[in-house]
């Protein structure tokens, strides 16, 4: 039962990653893409967390943390840059947008 | 490790993987970047920390210390504030998708700062 479990938690969470790359390559904003990225990260974590249980390992805690920190600082700076830089007349697609007051 | 406890420490990982898929599910067919922002927000910070607390109750205390703690702490702190991050630019750059409606309560409307010379007051 334990095992079963801990097997259906990874399919989901596979499941999870690839609707993440949907939304990763659909996205029509770059919002939407830095977030679907941010959530395939910690997609990511998750699975680095039931490998850990399976291996009976505490050897990967330093790799949860680090790159759950990557994932938030990616964010970071991608809004940080995206700031000062994004307009929507440099969007493609928005067109109609652009003339809206 | 009883029994229980192993089954127990399962049955955590597989509700945060649950609710980790519920909160993709709701990433992919929400309609809205604010909306998009929130199932990420809410969603996975539930998730990734109930998949801690199973790894926590099934590694022990001896061989984890006190890095999964510090680990659930920084989820609770940091996807939160990424998700608001990225609606708050959404909404400051007015990328399309974010046209929402300025509803006020009553008489004193929001007003959406930099929002140009348009006044939404005309009194």
């Amino acid at each position: 039962m334990t095992t079963l479990l801990l097997q259906a938690s990874f399919y989901l969470l596979i499941i999870a990653m690839l609707l993440g790359f949907y939304r990763l390559a659909k996205g029509p904003t770059v919002v939407d893409r830095i977030l679907a990225f941010d959530a395939v990260v910690m997609c990511a974590v998750g699975q680095v967390v039931l490998l850990s249980r399976l291996w009976e390992t505490p050897h990967y805690l330093d790799l949860i943390l680090i790159v759950s920190c990557l994932g938030f600082f990616g964010t970071v700076v991608f809004v940080y840059y995206l700031q000062r830089t994004l307009t929507v007349k440099s969007l493609p697609s928005t067109s109609e947008e652009v003339t809206r007051e | 490790m009883s029994e229980f406890w192993l089954f127990f420490s399962a049955l955590l990982a597989f509700l945060g993987a649950v609710v980790v898929l519920i909160s993709m599910i709701g990433l992919v067919r929400m309609p809205d970047v604010f909306c998009r922002a929130h199932a990420f927000g809410k969603g996975l910070t539930l998730g990734l920390a109930l998949l801690f607390v199973g790894l926590w109750i099934d590694l022990g205390f001896e061989n984890t210390g006190m890095k999964l703690v510090a680990a659930i702490v920084f989820q609770f702190i940091t996807l939160p504030v990424a998700s608001h991050l990225l609606a708050r630019l959404s909404y400051e750059k007015k990328l399309p998708g974010s046209e929402v409606e300025d509803r006020g309560a009553g008489d004193s409307p929001v007003v959406r700062e930099g929002s140009g010379p348009a006044s939404p007051h005309p009194h």
